[in-house]
């Protein structure tokens, strides 16, 4: 159910991984700091060690939330089973307590949707497409990026990967516009954080759906004084 | 199927055994405490409050309890608000301990309104076997008003806590439910500023036609997350987290009063972010402390009092 059996290890299939899992993918990730921008303006990330840090709690609050539901999505996509996509969609929906986290992701949710119904056209990706735009499903990224890896076949622990690296660089990248960071620096610390990533898709694959938890107050109420911030970078 | 929650019956007493029975955070804690058993005469504890509107006021039409369940006669001390009905809940053991299976439920009819609190903080005894439960299944039918305030939890060292809440709120009704949780008794020793094993907190609400309108879980394992780090806890101590379902125009009103920010050095951090589904909104604290939480819950309550019920907030009891 995690991984398509006999998928070939090929040049090809790691190139579509990198296609949607490249930072420059037009869903709009770069317009979004996830909370950097607040956590930087309250003095919450001052330097290379505390980013490294909030990059980190973002990381774990995604390997134990969304990407529990990415792993589940890719499994029901993978049986052809809408039923159970629109019911984890809802579920992912429903923890996304902040009005910029959930506009971040159905915002990236459709237009990955709508760039793999162009150039995959799949028929999953086409009607969860129309069930976007009519309205029967919100749309929510990690579902949408794991319907968009099992129509090519690429398997769970691939779309977790690109999931979690989106998580980090899309902070990453936003702090190269807030801080006093240079991109060699940035790079590090992309390149130490992703050493945890095998032992997070353990978790996370091993984790049922009602299960998707997660403890970051101090993000959450970034995400609230980012709602009330007179100027603003950032979409969150 | 879709966005459908899990319907929750009425009265359920076997509730809170079987959740601790399904958890997979307290698989590792299922040995028997030395003491009584687990979930057993005295440990499985049953309270359900029922209101309803009589005439001029609400009244407590239904008390259903086990020990260490147990609840106060209803007290109508707020003259701006006369109908509205103050339970105060009481475990009489005085805290929780390992193996203890506590059910609480509270129902509100049509156009009732309640406040129900408790008579001072929860412990959560220190843990050297199992773990201890406690449910809460809340619902409001047309027009209710609910506030749930109770004071906060202290979780000691090595604390095993399920806390599972449902709430199901008719859409014309308003509820406001504050939960505090402590760092432990950090003054008395320092393995006790977050020195619990594992506290998992769950919160859902949906409509009478099941719709799913928020879920979340917070599952807070010291031992394998740092409550420090960056993101998390930072240099704070005492979370106060509070979820008002009402109507959007309530919650517009309430949120357009409401401010946020993060003071890391006057210890303070607060902020609400609008739930999904158009289910209302969810306000978080930060302290170092628990007044300055208290205080800005406190300020909060009378928003929502003002914009939920019309009323002005009495001035705090000189009892409380």
């Amino acid at each position: 159910m995690r991984d398509a059996p006999g998928m070939p290890s090929s040049a090809a299939h790691l190139l579509r991984v990198l296609q949607f899992g490249d930072s420059m993918l037009p869903v709009g990730a770069f317009a979004f700091s996830s909370g950097l921008e607040s956590a930087i303006a309250t003095g919450v990330v001052t330097d290379a060690e505390r980013l490294r840090a909030y990059t980190r709690t973002a990381l774990e609050q995604a390997a134990r939330g969304d990407a529990v539901g990415l792993i589940r999505a890719h499994g029901a996509a993978t049986g052809d089973d809408l039923d159970a996509l629109r019911h984890i969609d809802a579920a992912v929906y429903a923890r996304k307590l902040s009005s910029e986290t959930r506009t971040m992701s159905v915002r990236m949710g459709k237009k990955l949707i709508e760039l793999g119904a162009e150039i995959v056209a799949a028929p999953l990706l086409l009607r969860w497409r129309e069930e976007i735009v009519g309205g029967a499903t919100p749309g929510c990224y990690p579902v949408a990026l794991a319907i968009n890896f099992a129509a090519q076949g690429l398997p769970a622990r691939d779309a977790f990967a690109v999931h979690q690296y989106g998580v980090a660089a899309a902070i990453l990248g936003a702090a190269l516009r807030l801080m006093r960071i240079d991109h060699i620096e940035t790079q590090r610390l992309l390149y130490s954080l992703n050493a945890g990533i095998d032992a997070d898709y353990e978790v996370a694959a091993a984790t049922p759906l009602a299960d998707m938890a997660g403890f970051a107050p101090v993000t959450e109420i970034l995400a609230a004084v980012h709602v009330k911030a007179s100027v603003r970078l950032f979409m969150s | 199927m879709d966005a459908r929650a899990e319907p929750f019956a009425t009265v359920d007493r076997g509730v809170a055994e079987r959740l601790g029975l399904g958890a997979r955070e307290l698989a590792a804690f299922r040995d028997e405490p030395a003491q009584m058993a687990s979930g057993t005469v005295g440990k499985d504890g049953f309270l359900r409050l029922g209101f309803e509107r009589r005439g001029p006021r609400t009244i407590l039409a239904e008390l259903d309890r086990r020990i260490p369940g147990m609840a106060q006669r209803a007290l109508y001390p707020e003259q701006a608000l006369p109908d509205l009905a103050w339970v105060f809940m009481i475990t009489t053991t005085g805290c929780l301990l390992q193996g203890d299976r506590l059910a609480l439920e509270i129902a509100l009819g049509a156009g009732a309104r309640a406040h129900v609190t408790t008579q001072s903080a929860t412990k959560i005894h220190a843990m050297d076997a199992n773990y201890a439960v406690q449910t809460q299944r809340i619902s409001l039918d047309d027009g209710a008003y609910l506030e749930l305030m109770p004071e906060p939890l202290i979780p000691h060292r090595r604390a095993r806590f399920l806390g599972d809440t449902r709430l199901c709120v008719a859409p014309t009704a308003t509820v406001l439910y504050a939960e505090i949780l402590q760092p432990g008794r950090k003054h008395h020793h320092p393995d006790e500023c977050f020195g619990a094993t594992l506290l998992s907190l769950a919160t859902s609400a949906m409509r009478p036609d099941r719709r799913l309108l928020f879920t979340e879980k917070l599952v807070i394992e010291p031992g394998r997350y740092d409550l420090r780090r960056t993101g998390v806890m930072d240099g704070f101590d005492v979370f106060g987290n509070v979820v008002l379902l009402t109507t959007t125009d309530v919650a517009d009103r309430v949120d357009a009063r409401l401010g946020a920010e993060l003071d890391a050095s006057a210890g303070l951090a607060y902020g609400a972010c609008r739930l999904p589904n158009d289910a209302g909104l969810i306000f978080k604290v930060l302290g170092r402390e628990t007044g300055p939480v208290k205080a800005k819950i406190r300020e909060l309550w009378a928003v929502v009092r003002e914009e939920a019920t019309g009323t002005t907030l009495s001035a705090p009891f000189f009892w409380r």
